[in-house]
């Protein structure tokens, strides 16, 4: 499944003259761009053209191997404080030059949050970073609340991701001062480092690329992209047929042989490093009873699922881990299983009476998300449990009436805190929304999980933190879906296993255009 | 004549604020736009924090209020996701809808008069019988079969159509087809009614006894006093259809307007969107109903007395 | 969707009814085929139209390579039985679709009604309403109540009845002071007899007749109103089927399993067809009928 794009890039020889431009069909265009406020799936897509981080990492290999990008170096010089050498004659898009207090205004706008998009993602994922300060010119420092055993991962986060301070600042009202509209303004005419500017951006509709000629680094590949939000999948593939964009995104298995029968055309796809999940609502009055949620997760056979939707392209767990963790890999917990007598036999010993269980789930958000959930009622049936699909497009995860719905645990970062961590932490999301209980036990295993300087002490807090899920399961990940993109046989791209979830890379060595 | 515009007016505004209402109830009777746009994974403190920041704490008079006021000096506020003012976002999808509407009215028009004169002169032939039965199958296939069906033929298989957006003149053929479709069933089969009942009328056959040629009678005479009510069936209803058209031909083929903004912010509970992109488009087809009153009334004088 | 043909009564001569009785024949044995096979759906066929098979899935219509055995129109998404899938969401469809137009005919019929019976200001707020339903684009109207409320089969029956109400209300309304006028119900009045008895006795025998056609061109446009907003996924939600919805959620499959939206399609096409003929023919019959008096 990894693909070296290194050699297959090398191989393919650039068209010298001809224009090097391509059209992206996407599912969904962000409504803004700002990559500090943003986790989305949607987003995710496009800040990694546009901005840089001050730590990055080669995309290329699955475990985590740092690469200096706006810092050239980077060392703990107290247990928590870590300094960082600013790399020289970088230029944002605006043309202004990257200072060091372009770099601290950027760490510091989500380490002391107060726009209240910023606050939300500051609080589930950088909340041990006190503040950034300036040295001099070519040397920043950052601190943390507490030792950090995950300071390379949680520096090379998209959300802080450098941009400038007096662009942002003059955005709107006293040019001085950050207000919150210069956040809201900035992400509608975003400004980064990276290797292509946004030169076009229409909310929801339309994104164009083109290159910067003074990116610090390898110059873009591509002269220009230009993404189109086509929200039809059946739209997207007759766009690609008609020659109205060169890659489209979101193909679901059951087209991929449409696309690789034209000899025109190819797929490349991978198994995402994002869970579905089936979420269950702890304190429901009538699942309060762990045996019943775990019947419910015991009756679902994921593996039928994902031969019979994703061709067994995806991967089902076995616990709440993913290759990508690198030392903190767990594939030997099994933490998830099928089991439908145990399933049958919990529900009576549970005194289950037949009672209705529904599963929300939106018609399209989730490729084939309406389909696992009919399926899952299926299955459900098989082992007494009275099951019916709700579909509605609103959020129902804090309403106390969910009873379980579909969901995704993306990775953020390549930890089981950027997956499990951000959404399961005690007062994180899941709790904050009513449908997810911890205790102080919990929080104790938990502490040591995220804190622990020691890999393999961590590795056993998480297990610990796994078992506390089997035993009173909140959350079932289904599998981890295949996503494919669809493209022109000349083109040569592929997602890489070294990103976040749907990340279109198009630097240096990511994308070339064969012959043509 | 006075008092009939004033009537109108009138009509219009009242209209105008039962939209406005209508739709502030129906936005604010769905639930919280901060759990569906900013849903996921959200702490309750970070909720609680959202929605004060997005001012939907205050209570649902304030905020009618607020908003009304805002109205009158044109301020309609800002978008929930992209936080630009509202009546730009809209301002700007109205354009590409309207050039697709004029392009099917164009359509329509061009197809249907030939057709509704034609099926009224040879009404007694198997002509007559062929196009009402088009008419009808006009009719009966909805736009979205009409769209996905064309979509598949021309666009899939033969790579003859684009289907994404509106940046030439091929990008307007399917779309324009998919919402004609109906509207051109619709007024063939009324071009023909109002024809027929024309062309009995005494004055036509004065016409014809003063030795007229037939074409010349329908042309002049027939085609001349039945277009009163083509523009009527044309102002009246065709808006309202085409703005329910949009919403599917728009969503199928990418194009840039106000249905699909609609949709999309509907799905979004974009508040401020949705209220103003409704408002913009119950203004555009008040002010097309106006239009064919004053219009209407000003062909026939026998209207205009009998509203006083 | 209004019906255009019905803002301006039509006078036609009876010979151009001659030409299309074979279509008008032809429309009546559809009706009736269309109609048995919705109420027998359950005994037309033998799956389920819920009932899943993930091993066959997106299986082509019999007669195609690779189809299951049985499975006359092939099988959907989830492996289910396209053809049963249709004849029960055809079910639904004629179920919504009469509810609708017979909410619609008793709320606007009962305004109508009202609005001719009482003059005044009563009258005046009725017709009032009348043009502000026309003025609205109303398909837009329900696509924004149902995607924000949320779709339910009670709401969707709602907004489907509202959807024509004014065009009975505005053919009761005409037809109460065509008849008020007349000779006869004077002489009633002058007798004592109350408005409620001349209601009952006098204007409903001969409203029924241009109310049975308005029924019946309703019904067409409600159908395609349902069929549009399942198609929107604000309709009927799945995994029922209806025409719309399946022709929606199928629309992803359209390149490589077209039978899956063509099936509901085709259904929609000759129902809302067989309706239109049917609705025509009617009115000329009771156009016919009223100048013969």
């Amino acid at each position: 499944m990894i693909r070296l794009m290194l050699t297959t890039a090398l191989a393919a020889l650039p068209l010298a003259g001809a224009a090097q431009e391509i059209t992206v069909g996407a599912a969904n265009v962000s409504a803004y761009l700002d990559p500090g406020r943003d986790h989305s799936n949607v987003g995710s897509q496009f800040y990694y053209n546009s901005f840089d981080t001050l730590i990055d990492r080669d995309h290329t290999k699955l475990e985590p191997e740092w690469v200096p990008a706006l810092a050239t170096s980077w060392e703990l010089v107290e247990p928590k404080v870590m300094e960082l050498k600013l790399r020289e004659g970088v230029t944002f898009h605006n043309g202004e030059a990257m200072t060091a207090d372009d770099v601290v205004f950027s760490l510091n706008r989500m380490f002391q949050a107060t726009f209240p998009p910023y606050v939300v993602r500051s609080k589930d994922r950088l909340a041990n970073f006190a503040s950034a300060e300036k040295i001099d010119d070519l040397t920043v420092r950052i601190h943390a609340e507490r030792e950090e055993p995950l300071w390379e991962t949680l520096v090379s986060l998209q959300q802080v991701a450098i941009i400038p301070e007096d662009y942002t600042k003059a955005l709107t009202g006293d040019p001085a001062v950050a207000e919150d509209s210069d956040f809201e303004a900035f992400a509608l005419a975003p400004v980064g480092t990276g290797p292509y500017r946004i030169a076009e951006f229409q909310p929801g509709e339309k994104l164009v690329w083109e290159r910067f000629d003074d990116f610090w680094g390898d110059a873009a590949p591509l002269e220009r992209a230009t993404v189109v939000q086509i929200a039809e999948t059946a739209s997207r593939l007759t766009a690609l047929k008609t020659g109205e964009a060169d890659i489209v995104t979101n193909i679901a298995p059951d087209q991929l042989s449409l696309i690789e029968s034209d000899p025109n055309l190819k797929t490349e796809g991978s198994a995402t490093a994002l869970f579905h999940v089936m979420i269950m609502n702890a304190n429901h009055p009538k699942l309060q009873d762990p045996r019943i949620r775990q019947a419910m997760s015991l009756a679902i056979d994921r593996d039928a699922l994902n031969e019979a939707l994703w061709l067994g392209k995806a991967v089902v767990p076995s616990t709440h881990t993913m290759a990508e963790m690198g030392a903190l890999h767990q594939p030997d917990l099994v933490t998830f299983e099928y089991d439908p007598e145990r399933a049958k036999q919990l529900l009576e010993e549970a005194g289950y009476d037949g009672f209705e269980i529904t599963y929300d789930t939106a018609a399209t958000y989730y490729t084939n998300g309406l389909l696992a959930a009919q399926a899952i009622m299926e299955m459900w049936a098989a082992v007494g449990i009275n099951g019916r699909v709700n579909v509605q497009d609103q959020w129902s995860g804090n309403d106390p009436e969910m009873m379980a719905r579909n969901w995704s645990n993306p990775m953020y970062f390549a930890d089981p805190f950027g997956s499990f961590g951000v959404m399961w932490a005690p007062n994180g999301p899941s709790e904050g929304e009513g449908r997810f209980n911890t205790d102080e036990d919990y929080a104790e295993k938990w502490d040591r999980f995220r804190f622990s300087s020691d890999v393999e002490a961590r590795k056993a807090a998480y297990a610990e933190l796994m078992e506390e899920i089997r035993q009173n399961p909140p959350v079932l990940p289904l599998y981890r879906p295949f996503e494919s993109w669809a493209m022109r046989s000349a083109i040569n791209w592929a997602p890489m296993p070294g990103h976040i979830p749907y990340v279109l890379d198009f630097r240096a060595e990511s994308i070339s255009l064969a012959g043509s | 004549m006075t008092a009939y515009l004033l009537r109108v007016l009138i009509r219009s505004a009242v209209t105008l604020l039962a939209i406005v209402t209508l739709t502030f109830i129906a936005t604010r009777m769905s639930g919280n736009p901060i759990d569906t746009f900013l849903g996921e994974g959200l702490t309750a403190e970070g909720r609680e924090q959202l929605i004060r920041y997005f001012e939907l704490d205050r209570s649902l008079w304030q905020q009618y209020l607020a908003y009304l006021r805002g109205a009158v000096s044109g301020e309609f506020g800002l978008s929930f996701v992209d936080r630009r003012p509202v009546t730009e976002v809209v301002v700007e999808r109205l354009w590409p809808s309207g050039q697709l509407l004029l392009a099917s009215i164009g359509l329509t028009v061009a197809v249907s008069l030939p057709l509704g004169i034609l099926a009224a002169i040879y009404r007694k032939s198997w002509i007559g019988s062929a196009v009402m039965v088009v008419a009808f199958a006009g009719y009966a296939v909805p736009s979205f079969i009409l769209a996905i069906v064309m979509m598949l033929v021309f666009s899939y298989t033969l790579n003859w159509l684009p289907v994404v957006g509106n940046g030439s003149a091929l990008h307007f053929i399917m779309p324009t087809i998919t919402m004609s479709g109906v509207l051109i069933a619709a007024l063939t089969r009324f071009t023909r009614n109002a024809m027929l009942d024309v062309m009995g009328q005494d004055f036509i056959r004065t016409a014809r006894a003063k030795g007229l040629g037939e074409l010349a009678v329908v042309l002049r005479h027939g085609l001349g006093n039945a277009s009163i009510t083509v523009i009527s069936v044309l102002g009246l209803q065709i808006a309202g259809l085409a703005a329910a058209g949009s919403v599917v031909v728009e969503s199928i083929f990418s194009w840039p307007g106000i249905g699909q903004l609609l949709v999309n912010a509907a799905i979004l509970r974009d508040y401020p969107v949705l209220q103003f992109g409704v408002i913009a488009v119950a203004v555009a087809v008040v002010i097309i109903n106006a239009l064919t009153d004053i219009a209407y009334a000003l062909a026939d004088p026998r209207i205009r007395l009998a509203h006083g | 969707m209004a019906n255009l043909a019905d803002a301006i009564p039509t006078r036609r001569p009876k010979t151009a009814r001659q030409g299309t009785d074979l279509i008008q024949k032809l429309a009546i044995l559809l009706a009736v085929l269309l109609a048995v096979s919705a109420i027998l759906a359950p005994l037309l066929t033998p799956f389920e139209p819920l009932q899943q098979s993930l091993l066959a899935r997106l299986r082509p219509p019999v007669g195609f390579e690779r189809h299951a055995a049985g499975h006359l129109m092939g099988t959907d998404e989830l492996g289910r039985d396209v053809l049963t899938r249709a004849l029960y969401g055809l079910r639904l469809t004629l179920a919504l679709a009469f509810s609708g137009a017979l909410i619609g005919l008793l709320f606007g019929g009962a305004l109508g009604l009202v609005a001719g019976l009482c003059r005044g200001w009563i009258e005046d707020t009725i017709m009032a309403l009348v043009d502000m339903q026309i003025a609205i684009p109303f398909t837009l109207l329900a696509l924004l109540v149902l995607s924000l409320m949320g779709s339910s089969l009670t709401v969707l029956v709602l907004v489907l009845g509202i959807a024509g109400w004014e065009q009975y209300a505005r053919i009761v309304r005409g037809e109460v002071r065509r008849l008020a006028a007349q000779p006869f119900l004077e002489a009633a009045r002058t007798a004592g007899a109350g408005p409620l008895y001349m209601a009952w006795r006098h204007i409903l025998p001969n409203l029924v007749s241009p109310l049975v056609v308005q029924f019946t061109l309703a019904l067409s446009n409600i159908v395609i109103l349902e069929s549009t907003l399942s198609f929107l996924g604000l309709g009927v939600q799945p995994p029922q089927p209806s025409l719309g919805s399946m022709v929606g959620l199928g629309r992803d499959y359209m390149p490589n399993a077209p039978w899956i939206v063509l099936t509901p399609a085709a259904l929609i096409v000759v129902l809302t067809f067989t309706v239109q003929i049917l609705g025509d023919w009617l009115r000329d019959r009771a156009d016919v009928r009223l100048r013969d008096r």
